[in-house]
């Protein structure tokens, strides 16, 4: 039989990023899936081995602009472990406060997109217009919408004045009251629920064998999430609850996503109503640490990881091995947009 | 506004080029914050839909395109087909300091460091990733070039008068003075 | 399910694959031989249930390039196994039959450091344009861009 092939191509209105799916067709029956990445492969590694670890920093941060905190985040976690430096507790404070924000206007992001791709162009401008509250709180803590730059090795850059947090707490209240409605949209609304329920199942196997990680992990039932499972800032003094789910299709992952914005809405509200006195930054020496070391972070789309091994002086001799979380997801996506595995490994 | 000779069909033209152009993105394989903040621009805070500029899929239907990201070594050729696709007139925003010189990817193996070196571009949006203001101001831009190109027939003009790469309306208005 | 995994029960089940070390609260590492690498795969999946690939880390160090496969479990212990290849000619054999994620990482380190893992028939470029040259491993230590080879993009003058 003549086999067709389909190519979601690099430039589809439908993506965001470039990316190309060949799908091979017979009829209206798919095959097999060629994958082929690498339209955004930049290099950033070999980057990062030549600049001295401060200047990485901004580079880490654009390794992706919805998660971009949680990458200077885990190396700078990465970096003062391996020189035994202790960051004070503010410091902490303010990057879990950043980092759930953080996570909140991604999650709003990924709903208004979802909606999107269905048709569903008012949950669309809904959301976003919701995430503009988070992005202007970020604002006046970092002075950018995204990319904020607020990590250093050793702390924070910028301090949280009174005045930001109390606007900060006064624009939350607005902000649960919308997440609730869209947790009743989700969960009543027969648009949603028609296109999302059954779509994509992933199943608990199928989830671990293939190395799922996040909330599409998290909405297959695999009870893992690296901020109670591998803790890291404050997360275990606030009180929050990890959010799973077992339908394991599209409408699962919207439950576990929506979830988790409430318990962001959460754990941002602790962390600025007990956030404590004190500096926010100690200074790093410029010494060598040698030593191999696996962080470890959980960004909104699943746990990220960065190797290093030994260091000179400033600079890193070693790799720092990038791992995103869009690689898994991409072969997953193949497995389950259908439903057979594809020659890609 | 209309070169003297032109019909009423070819004035009609002008007048919705201007009042309503159509963009299209292209993503170059960068770290999409900059797309993030053109689909801001869409959304209910900063609305240009209400001055009628659509974002299209097809380059085939768009006055207007809007590069982000940085190149990347394998999208550079990519971008160069989807470019020639555009009907004229045509005019290429690159957002970001990506756009203009390839911002913290600089030099990098995999890299072509900026979108000039690739297609024509005639305006560059200031930022990293330049704000949904930044990106209205870019497109009034191209919007006034577009004045000029009709009222003086064509892009040569800008060649003879030295004017390339301009990111602020007021360096049109004093260049053809 | 088996006990809590300490340092000790790791070592007396691996014990004639490698060596084993607790390099942090909740990380293990075991160095093994690239000869060794399948067995221990297989006995920490059975043995030590890590049902999970993380991801495969590669560096080059100078002198050898490294290679580590970062495993967990339901006990959330991150079991590391670590390989050292030599430089001239670096192989190791492929997991990706019983540990699917690791066909991606396998393509991508082929690509970037030039490891060759044996038993798989296709390694193609998967993170590379399409034009780079063969042999140009480019997150090696002593790799630099040479100036007169074409690595894709554009050939010629621009319009």
């Amino acid at each position: 039989m003549p086999e067709v092939i389909v190519p979601i191509g690099p430039h589809h209105p439908a993506l965001k990023e470039p990316v190309n799916f060949k799908v091979i067709a017979d009829g209206e029956k798919i095959i097999r899936l060629d994958l082929d990445l690498s339209y955004s492969h930049r290099g950033i590694e070999k980057a990062a081995e030549q600049r001295d670890f401060i200047r990485v920093l901004p580079l880490l941060e654009r390794v992706c602009g919805i998660c971009s905190h949680s990458h200077t985040t885990v190396f700078a976690k990465g970096i003062e472990e391996l020189m035994q430096l202790e960051i004070p507790l503010r410091a902490q404070y303010v990057r879990t406060i950043i980092a759930e924000l953080e996570r909140m206007h991604s999650h709003l992001l990924w709903l208004g997109v979802a909606a999107h791709e269905i048709g569903f162009n008012t949950l669309f401008m809904w959301t976003w217009r919701d995430r503009e509250a988070v992005q202007d709180t970020l604002e006046e803590m970092s002075g950018n919408r995204v990319h904020y730059g607020m990590n250093e090795v050793g702390g924070v850059r910028r301090d949280l004045t009174p005045e930001q947090v109390n606007a900060a707490l006064a624009r939350l209240p607005q902000l649960e009251e919308r997440v609730k409605k869209y947790i009743d949209m989700v969960n009543n609304q027969k648009t949603l629920l028609v296109r999302f329920r059954g779509i994509g199942k992933l199943s608990k196997e199928e989830a671990l064998k293939y190395g799922a990680v996040g909330p599409t992990a998290r909405a297959s039932g695999v009870d893992y999430d690296a901020r109670r499972d591998d803790p890291y800032l404050v997360y275990a003094d606030v009180p929050w609850n990890v959010v799973t789910d077992t339908n394991g299709d599209v409408y699962g992952r919207t439950r576990v996503r929506i979830g988790e914005l409430m318990e962001s809405i959460r754990i941002v509200r602790f962390c600025l109503e007990n956030l404590p006195e004190g500096q926010i930054r100690v200074n790093a020496p410029k010494m060598h640490p040698k030593e191999k070391f696996f962080p470890a972070m959980k960004p909104p789309e699943g746990s990220w990881s960065i190797s290093f091994v030994q260091m000179a002086r400033t600079k890193l001799n070693g790799l720092i091995f990038v791992r995103r979380p869009l690689q898994t997801g991409l072969l997953l996506q193949c497995v389950l947009s259908i439903r057979i595995w594809p020659i890609y490994p | 506004m209309a070169v003297p000779s032109a019909g009423v069909s070819q004035r009609l033209v002008n007048w919705a080029r201007l009042k309503s152009p159509w963009v299209t993105l292209f993503n170059s394989g960068g770290c999409n914050a900059c797309d993030i903040e053109v689909i801001a621009c869409l959304m209910p805070r900063f609305d240009i839909e209400r001055f009628g500029i659509l974002v299209k899929g097809s380059p085939r239907h768009a006055d207007i395109m809007i590069v982000t990201g940085h190149v990347t070594l394998k999208q550079a050729s990519r971008l160069r087909r989807v470019w020639e696709q555009i009907p004229e007139p045509k005019y290429v925003i690159a957002l970001g300091a990506c756009g203009a010189s390839g911002g913290v990817f600089h030099g990098l193996y995999h890299s072509v460091n900026s979108v000039d070196s690739v297609i024509p571009v005639d305006a560059f949006a200031v930022g990293c990733p330049p704000r949904p203001d930044e990106i209205i101001n870019a497109v009034v831009t191209c919007l006034n070039l577009l004045k000029e190109d009709i009222a003086h027939g064509g892009k040569e003009w800008r060649q003879t008068n030295g004017i390339k790469n301009i990111k602020n309306t007021n360096e049109i208005r004093e260049a053809t003075l | 399910m088996i006990g809590p995994i300490t340092l000790d029960f790791v070592k007396e089940k691996i014990q004639d694959i490698g060596t084993a070390e607790q390099v942090r609260s909740n990380r293990i590492r075991i160095t093994t031989t690239p000869g060794h690498i399948r067995d221990a795969i297989k006995s920490v999946q059975e043995l030590l249930s890590c049902d999970r690939l993380l991801t495969i880390s590669a560096a080059d160090n100078g002198k050898t390039l490294e290679l580590i496969y970062h495993l967990t479990g339901p006990h959330r212990m991150i079991i590391s196994l670590a390989l050292e290849l030599p430089r001239d000619a670096p192989e190791a054999p492929t997991t990706s039959d019983i540990l699917p994620p690791s066909g991606i990482y396998e393509r991508q380190i082929h690509d970037l450091f030039g490891i060759l893992f044996q038993g798989r028939s296709d390694l193609k470029k998967i993170i590379l344009n399409e034009d780079w040259p063969e042999n140009e491993y480019p997150l090696r230590k002593d790799w630099t861009p040479a100036p007169d080879t074409f690595y894709g993009g554009i050939k010629g003058e621009k319009v």
